[in-house]
């Protein structure tokens, strides 16, 4: 039975190794910030972290997750407050907010390993997340931010 | 007064409400406040009062992206001059339409056509203020002064005379409240310069929840003892199962049962991964008997040209002033043209899902549903269970993208969860996969638009002629406002009046056509395909006429002080006209309902490719009184990226009734890298306030086909734009 670490706590999940990460976070675990969108890591809605690194939780069988470190968006802080998140309620980002926990994740993953992109480099990094209702504009401010602050 | 929310399910809280309980000392205050125990009182339908101070506001209006949650609330806040702070937001889960009906939606709880600040302005203002004037009475007689000598602060009773105050919340703590107030009337509302919150940007009440991964949609429901349903539909709409092979499926682990259904086979187990894991093992042959089996996109959009063009085949008036065809038949110089657009899909970014538990008694249930409509919903469940709706106790969930998608729509899956959930004896939740929501997807039709118009001599447009064939939407969204809508569909004709045009004989028809495919309005409604084909024709009539595109526009907008307005606007913010090399600007007037707007597009084209590129994006929006104009403007921006991502991209075809797109690999929405730059400004008339959610989208596609066309000289005459079809206008 894989056991999966996320956010810090350790946990023994009953279903088949090549199970979606995402199901498991989703339905076993209760994590429901992580959306399902594609199910085929084409819109980013599942992004989480898995080492610290932005994956499709879709895409990540739960066999490959084993023993490593997943992120999801209640565990990106204690309270809400990673710089991500702030910037993304001072630019008031999201609508319907379905697609933005993925793309927090995805943010947050690109400052943690550039905190100084350049605005070519955050466009070419959240390229992988969908957006449906057209908040693009201002999540490219909103990386721009938090920037700074990571 | 009735009427349901359920707050704690929501990430609506307040955001200073949110901080105070999550940051440092959290536990103190949870503790004192459950010492304290509150007392909280109703005042109206809409307001409840807390003891510690809380003022809960409600709203009618389903949320799913566009801040109804902000501005509605702020909207009574403002006039019963509640301190917004304390202001607690709630949304309706099910109520009686009388008392929480949006006017502008049939009376009913209907979030569609950017009708929610349009149509509950007055009825928040009207709730708020007399809110207010409950609070100034009760206040009044526990003072024992006369109510006309108490007044408010934001939060607070005043009695200026006797230096007297009271909280907002203290009312809730009074042993009785005067509820027996005078009737409100329009003349006891504030004046415009009395607003303090009304035109303000408070950050919006579900953004924290949704930076957090808090907030709920209906696919994130679990209760205990739930089942997974996942469903085979079948290949083509309106077949059926007529033989199951379920052994394999059975077989999956956590399975609990395989059900056939009239117009599906279900899948029910412990675990998602099961139920999708035996459904794909599931053999199913279906019918072949739907008429449908013949739909056939391309084949289908060439025979709906040439009902357009064919003036033998009746149009149903949907607008005629003076009389266009005895005026074309008679004009001098008549120019003509026809335009199409291809069937698109929303493409919500949550598919659909909805979770039931049914009673015992099979006759009611609790039911989660992300729909634009909880009235329509309510019915639909009470149908279903062939029960009332009293029966069913209803949440109304955030919604992970409407736009049009979960109006009438949702009561398919709705109706399925149901009647699983009632054979299973247990809670069902029924999700759709991407691959299910497209090739099920209820699309914005295609249609074709043939348009006529005489040129006076002087090059005046006198006369135009704008007939749409297409199927009705209406007919099939909602057979019973079709019976009596007279053949009038408001789905797919709206915005071919041209109200705010000059022009002395005009004539807007619609021919209707059987449908071809599931059909349903698409954010834009029909504003979007016929704002396209008018606005893109009109650059036609410059052209012919010898004039240009603002010209011929300020001349058609002349007794229009607010269309010269947004127009002369985006002229100069554009700088119309004087593009960077290698670029052009289009432009276009539009309109959505009441509110009216004008785009700019600053394109540049790869003839090599026939990829267009939009680098910026201008557009003025007049929306009369913007309640939040931040929101508004976000509002505007995010529709004219969506409206771009169709013209630009978005395409459904169908291939012997088959849907033929599947994920977002071959249905991709517009991504990050893709945007223009987009810049908006707000024209504040003053008029009442009107719709901002759909705005964006009317003014995309001539704006785009006008700017290719004066970088080209070649015109786009079918939606999408896709680099195909735009080598071939070039090499025509």
């Amino acid at each position: 039975m894989p056991t999966l670490i996320v956010n810090g706590r350790s946990f023994s999940v009953d279903a088949e190794p090549e199970t979606p990460l995402l199901w498991a976070l989703r339905e076993h675990l209760g994590l429901t910030g992580t959306k399902f969108g594609c199910g085929a890591g084409l819109c980013g809605a599942c992004t989480v972290h898995l080492d610290g690194e932005a994956v499709f939780a879709c895409q990540t069988p739960i066999e490959a997750a084993d023993g490593r470190a997943v992120t999801t968006i209640e565990g990106l802080s204690n309270t809400g407050d990673h710089p991500v998140q702030r910037a993304w309620v001072q630019e008031q980002v999201p609508q319907c907010g379905y697609c933005q926990s993925g793309q927090i994740m995805r943010a947050a993953a690109l400052l943690a390993a550039n905190p100084r992109p350049t605005r070519e480099e955050i466009i070419d990094a959240m390229s992988s997340n969908l957006c449906r209702c057209g908040t693009y504009p201002r999540i490219i401010r909103a990386v721009e931010r938090a920037a700074g602050e990571v | 007064m009735s009427g349901t929310t359920h707050p704690s399910r929501r990430g609506f809280l307040g955001s200073a409400i949110g901080f105070a309980v999550l940051a440092g000392g959290g536990l103190q205050v949870l503790r004192d406040a459950a010492l304290a125990q509150p007392t909280s009182r109703a005042v109206n339908a809409w307001v409840t009062l807390s003891s510690d101070g809380e003022v809960v506001i409600r709203f009618a209006s389903a949320e799913m992206g566009q801040g109804v949650n902000t501005s509605l609330p702020m909207i009574l806040a403002e006039e019963m001059d509640a301190d917004w702070s304390r202001v607690r937001v709630e949304q309706l889960d099910q109520g009686p339409v009388a008392t929480f009906g949006n006017p502008n939606t049939g009376g009913i709880l209907f979030t569609a056509g950017s009708s929610s600040v349009e149509g509950y302005f007055a009825i928040m203002r009207r709730a708020g203020a007399h809110a207010r004037r409950i609070l100034i009475h009760s206040a009044a007689q526990a003072w024992r002064v006369r109510p006309g000598e108490v007044t408010t602060e934001p939060g607070v009773i005043l009695h200026r005379a006797s230096g007297r105050r009271m909280e907002f919340g203290a009312v809730a703590a009074l042993p009785q409240i005067v509820t027996d107030v005078p009737p409100v009337s329009d003349a006891d509302l504030k004046p415009r310069s009395a607003w303090r919150l009304i035109g303000t940007n408070p950050d919006r009440r579900d953004i924290p929840g949704k930076t957090r991964g808090g907030t709920v949609y209906s696919i994130d429901v679990r209760v205990p003892n739930m089942l997974y349903a996942a469903l085979a539909l079948p290949p083509v709409e309106g077949e059926r199962p007529v033989r199951v092979s379920d052994t394999r499926a059975l077989a999956v682990p956590g399975v609990a049962r395989v059900i056939r259904m009239p117009h599906a086979v279900a899948v029910l187990a412990e675990r998602w991964e099961a139920a999708t894991a035996a459904r794909d093992a599931l053999d199913v042959e279906w019918t072949t008997s739907s008429p449908f089996r013949s739909a056939d996109t391309e084949k289908d959009l060439a025979e709906t040209a040439s009902a357009a063009r064919d003036l033998n085949r009746p149009g149903v008036p949907w607008e005629a002033r003076g009389n266009a065809p005895d005026a074309i038949a008679a004009g001098a110089r008549v120019i003509e043209a026809e335009y199409r657009t291809e069937p698109t899909y929303h493409a919500q970014m949550e598919p659909l899902a909805a979770i039931a538990s049914v009673d015992p008694d099979g006759r009611g249930a609790e039911v989660w549903l992300g729909t634009q409509s909880q009235t329509v919903s309510i019915a639909a469940a009470a149908q279903a269970l062939e029960t009332t709706p009293d029966r069913i106790r209803f949440h109304a969930m955030q919604m992970g993208g409407g736009f049009g998608r979960r109006t009438f729509f949702a009561r398919d899956i709705l109706r399925d969860a149901l009647l699983l959930s009632r054979e299973m004896r247990r809670p069902v939740k029924v999700m759709w996969t991407r691959e299910d929501d497209i090739r099920n997807g209820w699309f914005r039709p295609a249609t074709a638009h043939h348009l006529q118009a005489v040129l006076s001599p002087e090059g005046r447009v006198t006369a135009l002629r704008h007939r749409v064939a297409s199927p009705s939407v209406l007919a099939f969204a909602a057979p019973q406002r079709w019976a009596a809508a007279n053949n009038r569909d408001i789905l797919v004709m709206e915005g071919t009046e041209s109200t705010d045009y000059a022009i002395p004989d005009f004539l807007a028809e619609h021919v209707i056509l059987e449908r071809r495919a599931r059909v349903s309005a698409w954010r834009g409604i029909g504003w979007g395909p016929n704002l396209y084909a008018r606005e893109a024709f009109i650059d036609e009539l410059a052209e012919a006429a010898g004039s240009d595109p603002v010209s011929i526009r300020r001349q058609l907008l002349a007794s229009s002080p607010r269309g010269l307005a947004v127009l002369d606007t985006v002229v100069a913010m554009s700088d119309f006209g004087r593009p960077p090399p290698r670029r052009a600007h289009g432009i276009s007037f539009a309109g959505y309902k009441a509110t009216l707007g004008a785009g700019v597009a600053e394109v540049s084209l790869n003839t090599d490719t026939g990829e267009i590129r939009v680098h910026r994006f201008w557009a003025a929006v007049d929306s009369g009184i913007a309640i939040h104009p931040k929101n508004l403007e976000a509002q505007a921006e995010g529709g004219i990226i969506f409206g771009l991502s169709g013209l630009l991209k978005e395409r459904i075809t169908i291939s012997g009734g088959e849907v033929q797109q599947a994920n977002f690999h071959d249905y991709e929405p517009m991504r990050i890298h893709e945007i223009p730059e987009v810049r908006i400004r707000i024209i504040e008339s003053g008029a009442p306030p009107s719709g901002a959610g759909e705005i964006g989208v009317p003014m995309t596609g001539a704006a785009v086909a006008n700017a290719v066309h004066a970088l080209t000289g070649k015109r786009l005459r079918q939606m999408p734009f896709t680099p195909d079809r735009v080598k071939q206008a070039l090499s025509t």
